[in-house]
Order: C-alpha cells, then sequence, then structure tokens
C-alpha cells in the first residue's frame, strides 16, 4: 500500500455454500457518497442541506442532477495553482520570509548588497523545494490514476462491463467479487448467498478486522443476473455524501413502495474518511528552530552595534564622503538617530548570511534521500517471506530514531507472529501435549539446561492453528483414556462453542475456517484434529463430522441445533452456546478466563479444579494464553423458563447489552470444569536478540498487553526482556482500557521526562499510541493496514527495529547534527568576517565580499559537501554500530547537538572570523607584489573569501573525507597567505579535537579505534542477523574502556528499577505526577484478562 | 489485531486482487553500494600518533617558509617619513585646515631622507595616509564604471552622488567622490644636485588599464565645482593613461593604507641623502589623518612585511611545542588506546 492517505474496503469472503467462484459475486447500487473532487482528508465536509434522489439504473434521470464523477483526487495542486500555491506554501517557512524581506530590502538604496546576493539563493531553495514538491505531487497523482483505473464490472444494458472506477456514475449497478475492493459507496442488493447476505471487512476504515455482516432487502433479492438486474429501477433518497461511518439514512422506493435503508445494507468506501498522517516535528528540528532564533538575536545584537557605530561614527570633517548639507539621510551627521535606524536596516541586509538560508532545504533534501534510498531500500530490512522491504512514510524524523529513549511495545502481532497455535491442553485433569516453548527453552537456557529438539513423533500434527501432539489423545487414542466422556465433552465444546465461519471444500484438508479471532480458529482446527470436524454453519444449525465411535474409521455427521449463543465480551470474557444434540440432550457449553470460569463452576468437581488450576498456571509461565471449558446439562424446563428470558431481554430496545448479559449470568453457573486450553503466540523471529541488543543500547522497552501477568512476564522472560536480576513491573490493563492506557503512558513518558519515545504496533488498536507518540513504527506485511497508515515508518518484523534505530536511527541523528552544526558553523564564521570589517569601514555596512561571492557562499561553495556529508557520513560501519549497541547512547543523550556543542562551534567561528579577517587584512597592509602593487579592497576580500572557503571546507574534511576542487589564483603571496591562514584558523580545532579524542573520547571514536584499518565492505552483510560476537580480546578492551567513563548508569531494561524510578522521579512535582502511577497502578490490580480475544 | 489468517491458505478466488505470483513482483530493492551505504570512506582517526606527526609536519613546514618569509621582509630596505606635520607652516599648526584650503599660500615643502641601506632598483615610491575611509560604502558605490569604462555612456552617473553633474547639469568626467577626492600630493626627489626621475608609467594594474578605464574616455567638468576634492585630470589625456587616477580608484580595503606613486630607476648607496621636494596640497587634516612618504625595494615576496613570516615562524613553532607537549603527555599519561 502507499503512502497516500486513501482507503478501500477489503470485501472479505462470502459466508455463501460452497458456488463456482467466478460467480460469487453482489450487484450493488452505486449511491456515490463519495464527493470526488479533491477530498479534503480526515475532515468533515460542510453538509449539504438537503438529502439527494438518485435514480438507479438509469443515468439519464441522474445526468440532471450533475452528480460528480468518481475520480478521486489526493494531489496539492494542479498546473494553475501551482505556483501561487506552491510559493505560498514556502513562504510560510520563517526563513524564507525572512529571505524574501531582505531580498526586497535590497533592491533598496539602503542595501549594500546588490538585490542578487539574496534572490540567488532564495531562488535556488525555492526551486529546489518546489521541484521537490511538484516530485511528490506528480507521485500522488500516478497513485491517484491508478486507484481511478481499477477496474470494476459495471451493468451496461444486459451485459456487465470491465470499467475503471473513475467512470462509474451514480446510479450505476455494479458488480463486486470476492476480495473485491468497493469502487465507491455502494447500496447491497443482492448476492450469490441465498440469504441475501455478505461479509465485509472493514480494516481500511475503522481498522477492524473482523467481518461484519451486511444484509441486502429482502426485495432486492433477486436482482442477481445481469438480465434481471437490467431491469430493477428504484429511487433512493438519501442524504448527502459525508464521512460517518455509523449512520446512514435513506429510502429505497421501489415499484411504489418506500423502504427504509439501514447502514446494513451499505458498503462503504468512504473516501472522505481517509485519515492524513498527522505531521510530527522531530525534536531535533525544533531545537533547531530555538538555534536559529538564537541566530536572530545574534544578528539584531550585531546589528545594533554596528548601528550606533555608525551614528557616532558619521561627520562632515571626512569631506571625501561628500556630506554636503543635502546629503541623504542615511548620511546626514545632523541627524545620527536617523542614521542609526536606516544603517539597521543596511546591516540586516548586510549580515543576512548569518541565518542559513538553504539549511531547511539541504535537511530536506538529505533527509528524503535518506528515506527513500537508504531507509527504504535497505536488504537489511528487506523481509523475504511476507515480501516486504522497510518504508519510511515520513521524512521528517528519520533523526529522531537516532535519540529514541522509550520504546512502547505491543505485544501481539508485533513481539509475537500472531499466529495462534494450538500447543497443549488439559482434559479432566490431566496435561496433554508434550512440546516445548520457545520460552521453556528460553527458560531452561538461563537455568543452564540444555534442551535437546527431540525428533518429532509420528503422531505429531502440524499445520496452521495446530501444532500439538501427544500419542494419548491424536488418531482416536483418547478413547484408551482413562475418562473418554470428557473427552468428547472437550472436543464437542471446542467444535460448537465459536462464532466461526467455515469455507472452502467441506474436506478436512482443504476447509479453512474464517474467525474473528485466530484463537478461535486454533480452537476449531484442533476439534478437526481430534476427530470433531465442524464443516458447515446454518443460522440454525452446526454440523459436525464425528469420529469418535468405537470403530475406528467410522465417520458420523451430526448436525447440533444452536438454541442460543451468548456472545464473547470484555466484560463477559467468556462465551457460551446452548446446543441440542440429535437425541435431545440440551447441554451448555462455555469457554472463558479462568477467573469467570472457576467463578461460576458448580461444588462437585473441586479435584479437577485444583490439578486444572495448577495446569493452568503450567501453561501460563510456559508463555501459554489459556481458556477454560465447561459445560452445564440443562433441563428443558429450565432452559424453556430462561429461553423466555432471553427472547426478551433480546428483543429489549433500551439496555439491551446489559439485559442480555444479566440474563447470561442466570444459566451460566452450576458449570462443570472439563479441562482447559493453551494456545502458543509465537515470538517473532529474532525478537530475544533484538531486544537485548536495544536494551545495551540503553533503550528502554515498555511492553503493553493485555495478557495475564505470568504470560506477560514470561514473554518478557523470553524476550530478553527482563533477567533474574531485576525488578519487574508490568503494566497490565484490560481490552478495553488498553488503548486508552498506551497512548496515556506513552504521552506521559513523551511529555513528562522529555524523552523520545518510539511506539511500535501493528493493529489498529495502537494507532493512538503511535500518534501519541515522537515515533510511530508499524508492522507492515500483514493484512491490516491501519497501523501502517498511521505509522511514521513502516517494517516488517520487530526486529527490524535494530537496523532501524541502531544504524540509520544512529547515522541520520549524527548526520543531521553535523550538517546543522557545520550549517551554524560556516554562516557564523562568514558573517563574523563580514561583522569585524564594519568596524573599519566607519560603520557604514560596506560589504566586504562581491556580491556573487556572498550570494554563492551557501549555495555552491559549501552547499555540497555538506550534502555529501549529511549522506555519506559514517563514524562507524552499520555491522559496528550494531556490534556495539551501547554507541547509541550518545543518541539518547544528545551528544551532537547540545548546547556545548553548539557554543564550542560558536567559539571556533569567532576565532576563525577572526584569524581570516585580522591575518589578510594585516597581510596584505604593506604587502605588494613584485611590481610594487598593492591590494585593493576587493583583493584582499577575495582572499579572505578563499582562505574562509578553504578552511570551512577543510573544516569539514576533518570530519570526513571528500574531494573539492578550487581553481586557485595568483600570487605567491597569495597562496602563503592561504596556506597559513586555514592552517592557523584550524590549529585550534585540530588541537580541540585531538584533545578531545585523547582526553574525552566518544564511544564511537573508540569504537573507530578498535576497529581501524579494517576494511568494511560487502563483507558486512554477514551481519545481517545481528552479531553482538565480540571476541574475548575486543571486548575486554571494550569494557575496560567503558569502565572508567560510564557514570553507572542504569542498563534500561523495560523494568528495570532505576530507570522506571527515573522516570518516574522526574514526574514528581513537573507533570501529573500521580497520573502515571495511576494508571500503572489501577492497571495492575485490575483482574487479569486471560487470553481469549 | 488479528491478521486474519484466511487470506495465506485460501484457495485462489481467481479475483484480480489474488496472491501475487512469488518472486514476480517482488519487492526486494536492489543490492548498491549506494542504498546499502557501504561506499568506501576514509576516516581521519586523531590518534596520539596523528596528532603528533601532524603538528611535526606543520612545524617542519612552517618554521623554514617563516623564515624565508622573514628573511625577504628583511631584505627590503624601506624609508617611511610622516610629512603632514612637518610641512605646515608653524604660524598655520593652529588651524591646519584653513591652511590647507588656503589656495594662495605656497605648498611647497621640502624634506631630507636618508638611504640606510643600499637600495636597489626598482625603488617603489608610495603614498601613505592614514584615518581614510575609501572602503566606506557612500565613498566606494560613489563611482560609474560604465561611465570610464566607455566613452558613450557618459551620462550614465546613477550612483555617483554627489558628484554627478555640474550645476547645468552636464555629466562629470569621471564621476562620483573616489575620483573626486583624487590624491594631489606631488614628490620631486634629488640626490646630491642630481634629479631622480620618477617613472609614473605601469603604477596600475594592468587588468584596470585594459578593461576598466577606456582608452578613448577624456576627462570632462572634473574638479569644475565650487569644492575641489583633490587633483585636476589633463582633459586631453584619456582616462587609461591616467594612471595616479587607476591607482586612486582601487579602493583600499582598510582606512589605512599606502598607494603607489612611482618608480625610481636607480639604485640608491647607504647614506646617500635624497632631498624630497613635495607640494602638500592634500587635505588629511580635516580628519586627522597623517600622510606618509614611503620609498621601498622589493623581494620575491613584495614589499616589507613582517607579520607573514612572525606568523608562520610562530605557528611553526607553536606545534613544535605542541608536538613535544603531546609526546610528554602521551609518554606520562597515557591513554590506553586501543589497537596500539
Amino acid at each position: 500500500m502507499n503512502g497516500v492517505g486513501w482507503e478501500r474496503v477489503r470485501m472479505a469472503r462470502l459466508g455463501g455454500e460452497a458456488a463456482v467462484v467466478g460467480t460469487r459475486r453482489r450487484e450493488v447500487v452505486d449511491l456515490r457518497q463519495v464527493s470526488s473532487q479533491t477530498v479534503r482528508l480526515g475532515r468533515v465536509q460542510p453538509q449539504h442541506p438537503s438529502h439527494r434522489t438518485i435514480y438507479c439504473n438509469d443515468s439519464d434521470a441522474n445526468f440532471i442532477a450533475r452528480f460528480k464523477s468518481n475520480s478521486i483526487s489526493t494531489t496539492k495542486y494542479n498546473v494553475l495553482t501551482f505556483l501561487p500555491k506552491g510559493l505560498f506554501e514556502q513562504f510560510r517557512r520563517v526563513a524564507n520570509l525572512y529571505f524574501l524581506m531582505i531580498s526586497i530590502l535590497s533592491t533598496t538604496p539602503i542595501s549594500p548588497v546588490s538585490p542578487v546576493t539574496n534572490v540567488v539563493p532564495l531562488s535556488l531553495v525555492l526551486l529546489v523545494s518546489l521541484i521537490k514538491e511538484a516530485f511528490e505531487d506528480w507521485k500522488r497523482l500516478e497513485n491517484d490514476n491508478s486507484i481511478n483505473n481499477t477496474a470494476v464490472d459495471v451493468l451496461q444494458g444486459q451485459n456487465w462491463e470491465n470499467m475503471p472506477w473513475r467512470k462509474l456514475q451514480v446510479g450505476d449497478i455494479v458488480r463486486v467479487k470476492q476480495d473485491g475492493f468497493f469502487p465507491a459507496d455502494l447500496l447491497f442488493l443482492a448476492s450469490t448467498n441465498p440469504d441475501g447476505v455478505c461479509y465485509i471487512e472493514t480494516a481500511n476504515l475503522d481498522g477492524e478486522t473482523n467481518l461484519k455482516i451486511r444484509k441486502a432487502l429482502e426485495k432486492t433479492w433477486d436482482y442477481l443476473a445481469p438480465e434481471i438486474a437490467d431491469k430493477f429501477k428504484g429511487e433512493i433518497q438519501c442524504e448527502q455524501p459525508n464521512n460517518s461511518l455509523y449512520t446512514f439514512t435513506g429510502n429505497l422506493i421501489i415499484e411504489s413502495q418506500t423502504l427504509p435503508l439501514s447502514p446494513n445494507q451499505i458498503l462503504l468506501r468512504v473516501m472522505m474518511n481517509s485519515m492524513s498522517v498527522p505531521s510530527k516535528r522531530s525534536t531535533l528540528e525544533r531545537k533547531l528552530d530555538k538555534l536559529i532564533l538564537t541566530l536572530f538575536g545574534g544578528l539584531f545584537m550585531m546589528c545594533l552595534i554596528g548601528a550606533i557605530g555608525s551614528g557616532v561614527f558619521i561627520n562632515r570633517k571626512y569631506y571625501f564622503l561628500g556630506l554636503f548639507d543635502d546629503v541623504e539621510g542615511q548620511f546626514n551627521p545632523n541627524n545620527r538617530f536617523v542614521v542609526t535606524i536606516l544603517t539597521m536596516f543596511t546591516l540586516i541586509t548586510l549580515y543576512s548570511t548569518i541565518i542559513p538560508i538553504s539549511l531547511y532545504v539541504s535537511i530536506e533534501m538529505i533527509k528524503f534521500i535518506q528515506c527513500a534510498q537508504f531507509i527504504d531500500k535497505d536488504l537489511h530490512m528487506y523481509h523475504a517471506e511476507s515480501n516486504t522491504p522497510a518504508l519510511a512514510r515520513t521524512s521528517n524524523l528519520n533523526e529522531e530514531l537516532g535519540q529514541v529513549e522509550y520504546i512502547f511495545s505491543d505485544k501481539t502481532g508485533t513481539l509475537t507472529r500472531n499466529l495462534m497455535e494450538f500447543f497443549k491442553c488439559s482434559i479432566g485433569g490431566e496435561a496433554y501435549g508434550t512440546g516445548i516453548t520457545e520460552i521453556e527453552k528460553g527458560q531452561a537456557e538461563r537455568s543452564g539446561k540444555k534442551l535437546s529438539d527431540d525428533a518429532k513423533s509420528d503422531t505429531a500434527v502440524h499445520e496452521k492453528g495446530f501444532n500439538f501432539d501427544d500419542a494419548r489423545l491424536m488418531h482416536g487414542a483418547w478413547r484408551n483414556e482413562h475418562d473418554p466422556e470428557i473427552c468428547k465433552e472437550f472436543f464437542r465444546c471446542l467444535a460448537l462453542c465459536h462464532t466461526v465461519l467455515p469455507e472452502g471444500d467441506e474436506s478436512p484438508e482443504r476447509i479453512t475456517y474464517q474467525a474473528a479471532s485466530p484463537d478461535e480458529a486454533a480452537l476449531v482446527t484442533a476439534a478437526k484434529n481430534f476427530g470433531f470436524f465442524f464443516y458447515r454453519r446454518t443460522p440454525t444449525t452446526v454440523m459436525v463430522r464425528e469420529s469418535h465411535v468405537e470403530m475406528m474409521g467410522i465417520k458420523q455427521d451430526v448436525s447440533y441445533e444452536i438454541l442460543n449463543v451468548l456472545e464473547f465480551n470484555s466484560t463477559r470474557k467468556r462465551q457460551s452456546i446452548v446446543c441440542r444434540y440429535p437425541n435431545g440432550r440440551l447441554v451448555l457449553y462455555c469457554k472463558g478466563a479462568d477467573t469467570v470460569i472457576y467463578e461460576r463452576l458448580s461444588n462437585a468437581s473441586n479435584d479437577i479444579r485444583k490439578v486444572t488450576r495448577e495446569h493452568l498456571e503450567q501453561f501460563g509461565s510456559a508463555g501459554l494464553r489459556t481458556l477454560c471449558l465447561a459445560y452445564r446439562e440443562l433441563t428443558n424446563d429450565l432452559y424453556e423458563k430462561w429461553n423466555e428470558k432471553f427472547i426478551q431481554a433480546k428483543s429489549s430496545l433500551r439496555d439491551r447489552e446489559k439485559k442480555l448479559d444479566e440474563v447470561a449470568e442466570i444459566i451460566e453457573k452450576d458449570l462443570i470444569l472439563i479441562g482447559c486450553t493453551a494456545i502458543e503466540d509465537k515470538l517473532q523471529d529474532g525478537v530475544p536478540v533484538c531486544i537485548e541488543t536495544l536494551a545495551r543500547a540503553g533503550i528502554k522497552i515498555w511492553v503493553l498487553t493485555g495478557d495475564k501477568m505470568e504470560t506477560a512476564i514470561n514473554i518478557a522472560y523470553a524476550c530478553n526482556l527482563i533477567n533474574n536480576d531485576m525488578k519487574q513491573f508490568i503494566i497490565s490493563s484490560e481490552t478495553d482500557a488498553i488503548q486508552e492506557a498506551e497512548e496515556k503512558v506513552t504521552s506521559l513518558v513523551k511529555k513528562g521526562a522529555h524523552r523520545i519515545t518510539l511506539s511500535i504496533g501493528d493493529g489498529a488498536n495502537d494507532v493512538s499510541m503511535m500518534q501519541a507518540a515522537h515515533v510511530g513504527v508499524g508492522i507492515s506485511g500483514l493484512e491490516g493496514m491501519q497501523a501502517v497508515m498511521a505509522s511514521d515508518f513502516a517494517i516488517a518484523q520487530f526486529r527490524f527495529l535494530t537496523d532501524l534505530l541502531l544504524v540509520h536511527g544512529r547515522w541520520s541523528y549524527i548526520r543531521l547534527c553535523k550538517v546543522i552544526t557545520y550549517f551554524f558553523y560556516k554562516n557564523l564564521t562568514f558573517t563574523l568576517t563580514q561583522f569585524w570589517f564594519t568596524f573599519q569601514t566607519g560603520f557604514s555596512g560596506q560589504r566586504f565580499y562581491d556580491d556573487w561571492f556572498q550570494s554563492l557562499y551557501n549555495v555552491i561553495f559549501t552547499a555540497l559537501p555538506v550534502i555529501i556529508v549529511g549522506l555519506f557520513d559514517k563514524d562507524v560501519s552499520a555491522s559496528l554500530s550494531k556490534k556495539y549497541p551501547e554507541l547509541y547512547r550518545e543518541g539518547i543523550r544528545n551528544m551532537f547537538f547540545k548546547w556545548r556543542v553548539v557554543a564550542v562551534w560558536a567559539f571556533f567561528a569567532v576565532y576563525q572570523s577572526l584569524i581570516f579577517y585580522y591575518f589578510t587584512t594585516t597581510a596584505s597592509q604593506n604587502g605588494h607584489n613584485s611590481s610594487g602593487m598593492i591590494f585593493g579592497l576587493w583583493d584582499v576580500s577575495t582572499m579572505a573569501f578563499s582562505c574562509a572557503v578553504v578552511t570551512v571546507n577543510l573544516r569539514l574534511l576533518m570530519e570526513n573525507v571528500y574531494f573539492t576542487i578550487y581553481v586557485l589564483l595568483s600570487t605567491f603571496y597569495f597562496y602563503l597567505t592561504l596556506l597559513l591562514v586555514p592552517v592557523v584558523a584550524l590549529l585550534s580545532d585540530f588541537f580541540y579535537l585531538g584533545i578531545q579524542r585523547w582526553f574525552f573520547p566518544y564511544n564511537y571514536q573508540i569504537v573507530q579505534e578498535i576497529h581501524r584499518g579494517e576494511y568494511e565492505g560487502v563483507g558486512s552483510r554477514e551481519f545481517l542477523e545481528i552479531g553482538n560476537n565480540l571476541t574475548p580480546d575486543e571486548a575486554r578492551s571494550y569494557a575496560i574502556l567503558q569502565l572508567p567513563r560510564e557514570k553507572s548508569r542504569h542498563t534500561g531494561f523495560a523494568f528495570d528499577s532505576p530507570g522506571y524510578e527515573s522516570f518516574f522521579a522526574s514526574q514528581q512535582g513537573v507533570f501529573a505526577p500521580i497520573m502515571a502511577w495511576d494508571v500503572a497502578r489501577r492497571a495492575s490490580v485490575r483482574s487479569k484478562r486471560t487470553s481469549h480475544r | 489485531m488479528n491478521s486474519s489468517g484466511g487470506s495465506a491458505a485460501g484457495p485462489s478466488s481467481g479475483s484480480g486482487d489474488g496472491s501475487a505470483p512469488p518472486r514476480r513482483n517482488s519487492k526486494r530493492p536492489k543490492y548498491s553500494k549506494f542504498t546499502q551505504q557501504e561506499l568506501p570512506a576514509c576516516k581521519p582517526i586523531l590518534t596520539p600518533k596523528w596528532v603528533i606527526s601532524v603538528f611535526t609536519l606543520v612545524g617542519v613546514i612552517f618554521v623554514p617558509i617563516g623564515i624565508a618569509a622573514l628573511m625577504a621582509s628583511n631584505n627590503v630596505v624601506e624609508i617611511v617619513d610622516r610629512y603632514d606635520t612637518e610641512c605646515i607652516p608653524a604660524s598655520m599648526t593652529g588651524d591646519k585646515v584653513a591652511y590647507i584650503q588656503n589656495d594662495t599660500i605656497n605648498k611647497i615643502c621640502t624634506r631630507n631622507l636618508t638611504v640606510p641601506k643600499d637600495m636597489d632598483q626598482p625603488i617603489y615610491v608610495y603614498y601613505q595616509l592614514d584615518n581614510f575611509y575609501q572602503n566606506h560604502r557612500r565613498y566606494v558605490k560613489s563611482r560609474s564604471d560604465a561611465q570610464l569604462r566607455d566613452a558613450d555612456q557618459a551620462n550614465k552617473t546613477s550612483g555617483c552622488d554627489p558628484e554627478k553633474t555640474t550645476k547645468d547639469g552636464s555629466p562629470i568626467v569621471p564621476c562620483g567622490l573616489i575620483a573626486w577626492s583624487l590624491f594631489n600630493d606631488t614628490y620631486n626627489f634629488t640626490l646630491g644636485n642630481k634629479n631622480l626621475s620618477v617613472n609614473k608609467n605601469g603604477i596600475s594594474w594592468a587588468s584596470d588599464r585594459d578593461h576598466k578605464f577606456g582608452k578613448d574616455v577624456y576627462p570632462k567638468n572634473f574638479q569644475n565645482g565650487v569644492l575641489r576634492g583633490g587633483a585636476s585630470l589633463d582633459p586631453n589625456k584619456p582616462l587609461n593613461e591616467q594612471e595616479d587616477l587607476i591607482v586612486w580608484m582601487r579602493t583600499a580595503a582598510l582606512p589605512t593604507f599606502r598607494k603607489l606613486y612611482g618608480k625610481i630607476h636607480q639604485d640608491l648607496k647607504a647614506n646617500d641623502i635624497i632631498m624630497v621636494t613635495l607640494e602638500n596640497n592634500y587635505n588629511t587634516y580635516s580628519f586627522n589623518g597623517k600622510k606618509k612618504l614611503v620609498l621601498s625595494t622589493s623581494s620575491w615576496l613584495g614589499g616589507k612585511n613582517d607579520f607573514l613570516g612572525i606568523a608562520y615562524l610562530t605557528i611553526g613553532g607553536l606545534c613544535f611545542f605542541l608536538a613535544t607537549a603531546f609526546t610528554v603527555v602521551y609518554l606520562v599519561k597515557p591513554r590506553y588506546w586501543v589497537g596500539y
């Protein structure tokens, strides 16, 4: 999916019978709620006052209404508006506006420089920005075109014709096939499903992945075949297009009957609901703004000093200045105040170079290339299985990735694969399942034991959703267990008590189960493998092919009448059905969280309870998701009585949910415990190593999960999140609260602790968390796009975080810091030289440098090298970045863009500008060439300029290596100065760098030293899977180096107490000190949720 | 939250949005050294060895250069004579400005200069002004390059305020404050009773003569106003031959500056006494500026300028010192340098 915020409704599979695939389709009238022209993303459009009337299948009648076409446009500009609107956007930036004003100022006589000085750089900057805008808009246009040209079947006469979406007219009848996307908001007429229903997925609208049922009006069920559909004529009166997902009012007038339409008949595309990603600005950039403000302050001070000087200086005694009585205001000694004011403006124009005009555009270009060329194309972050490369959805936040201190991670689907597999179970007090979870392996490793991967036994079955092995149960062996009856109850409960839809061939091999949650599918799959094959569901029955009869191989299709379904929700945390066996037996099957089931057990089954409780704890500590199963025999009388209440509750109009819950309570009691199931949610590849690496990098990882405390802790153990020495703190919370809690915690850390936070998640429930954090990372390559759409970066696997943060983030951060401080330095140096000159020109504001030199200094002479640094600078290679995660801590502490760093650069800027100015002027004071001729102003300034350019570029060379060629000029004298000045200017820097590296080295410098002389090349790809393996020597030397300087910082594990304490300590008395606690404590004392979702 | 697993296992439905054929549409990024950021880079690491060697190297290079430059500067013989205070009648010292502005007073003044060392020809004659802001913005821009270059553009006097035109509106050539304030002291040198001729040809930059000042541009209406700023020009000589003007109009960078007056093509012996007969016309008294006469020989490096030599020597010496200091520190208190 591409980066633009349009969304499509994903058509889900039909729940219909086995029909030929090609004929599965639905016909629909196009309502066209989509108002097509440039849809404002994410905002409520002003509503038109009235409703609209649509004539179905009658384009002539609709023609009068002049409905808009179905093409969408997400572009920002068109050919005509591009220039004015694009320029307007550009001038909303303060720096550009400032330079526009300076450019205007420079056309007045007050200006010491010709307009070219400011116009040229400004034009270049604008040109580059506009080209970038045009390029991005072009991509949006291409994207729109591909959407608009998607084909859909439209009824034309009596045939379906393939048409692009954009040609669709309001009132057309279209056919949408299974798994297709809706081309517009549609009214559902008919389906190949005999019941006139269809199942749709709305993940792209609201992020919910469960299937939703839509049912057509009975009146329209028959308009299925094109010949009949063509006869469909009707009139729809409905509301104007809007972005509401859950409301719809309208009427279908057919054969002079008025039928009310509800959201039940509406299939939404809702272009209007497309979200635009909220734009985030990086912390570094915000700090940059402060730096720019400081520069403005500096500029003002310099101008003030110069202006006052000019007011004092001006005097008629300098007769050569021709200050006669009619002299203009700026030089009139009679009014020194006016002189001061006007000179102020002169100097503002003169010193405008202090504001690095090309900085923002350079940064943008650098970041853009970093994203498009480096992050998106990194082979280390390409996931072959899902064919998903990494995707940077915004280029604003690259460097933020290098400073992340807190990671908030969703568990399911992010740390784990969200592939639920039936792994173990406990039936009637007996535990089954011989598998060893990864978590157990991890635990065993920690305690020093080595678990051998024993060969799979013959009975082991591994399919999607089922990874179970126990000879006592498989292949019908359960019949020989001591209590086969309870086994039967167990399997039947699995096969009956669910809301799964079977699909495909009704054979065990080819059937697929559609379930709201993969846990349910896994349980039904388990039942299938145990010989209770659920293969068909009708509105009132569930068909199960059972092979429990005494003789092997004989199967029997049993139809169970499902009388009531008591649905799962997060308060009930259980699900029940009441079913009638063919022999009339009435049973209630219930499955749910251990706590809720145990509360409702009859007193009879005490012994099983205790054993099962132990098993639950065992499974939980192995990181498995558990569910308890129970049943209750019902008598007819009891049931009938209850059913009346149930029907009453179901048909009540007010508080229906609440009443249903109350009614369910009546019957869900005196249950008999059958056992429990344990489902494994496998960890993704490389998660433990990744987390360990990130922890070593000083990143604190918080996993926010709705799991049982034990499961969560064990997942954490397995992930290396925590180890035995650490205090544990896990926030757990209810599902419905978790989303809120996640967001709250995220923004609390963000605001309270002033730390950079990153949220990673894969689903719609993580969206708020991702948007609250500084950086949102979505797991891509899965079906739901909601998380990716809301994310700033999308990666396919959790483990790619290592590359994203430690390599790309770190480099981007360091590069950006270098670029910014360097820009700051070079412009300050240049401008200060100018400033010193002002003192010797009678504060007249005479420019020191040639106009062209000054205008091209930023955009030509010093631009390319810094961009090269921004793209290619590498302190240590990618593999070393991962090998020494500790390097990352320098980013967390913002070591490279502190005010101290800026101050050092500023110091050198002052020093060097003094050298440039005084050395070149003093050296040329009495100097002349060998034919006696003296240098004039422009000769000296050219010399100073050359020195400045050479020095400033050499300075960058000290940071990195690149090649630039400058054509040099005339005399010995020039060369001698050119040699002397940069050397003197840089001597201090060199001295500083030497001292700094010698006595106060950065970590990366140590790593550089360790690996000095090593050649980095193709071989570095060996490190694809992060190798944290230092040779013993390296480890020792590294450790030694770390020792004396490391100020006992906590290691940054998520549940590490110093980290947690410092975090909350920093909360104390700052921002909402109690709230963080509250969220955490309230969440942790709340009853733990079992794994059922 | 749930990645509904159905899609992976579901039979191909034949609809357009089905599973892509494997590998065909692979989104695997292409490998290149650029995108994988594996371009080779050379990283200068300032290890002690490097720091010490670089300092030593700089010292080794700079000290000889400094010595050479200093020697060159020392070989240059320079005579500097400030005359603005001397060439004023004792009666007028109270009001120097009145003296200099009174055209009726004879401004001739005689100075005797002793040659300290042998001076080989060519000997350059400079005048040095002080506190004269040739780099003032108002001054620098008060000229018209178009007018100077091209006889047809005599009317282009836009930047020349306030010396644009005469009262009747005809353009001044050359216009502007710079030309108007042209230096007008003159020097005559005699050695014994022999006149030392001053060659005033080739004292300006050839590029200025050839490109900036037209050979068919003649001075017009110059210094005709009420206020005379400085020297007059011979209206019959084209501008590109008016070398004093060309030199003057190459404005100086600093308020203290020298300008070439002429060349003496004759060797001078030590203790020769040169008599300078000068006309003290130019007004520096208004703004308390000094006037100096400078006679100087030349070396390969140019004129007398100790600064470069001293700077080189200082820096070279400093580098040696730092190299030594670093070495001492390195030996006394070494940091654990990895890999050494």
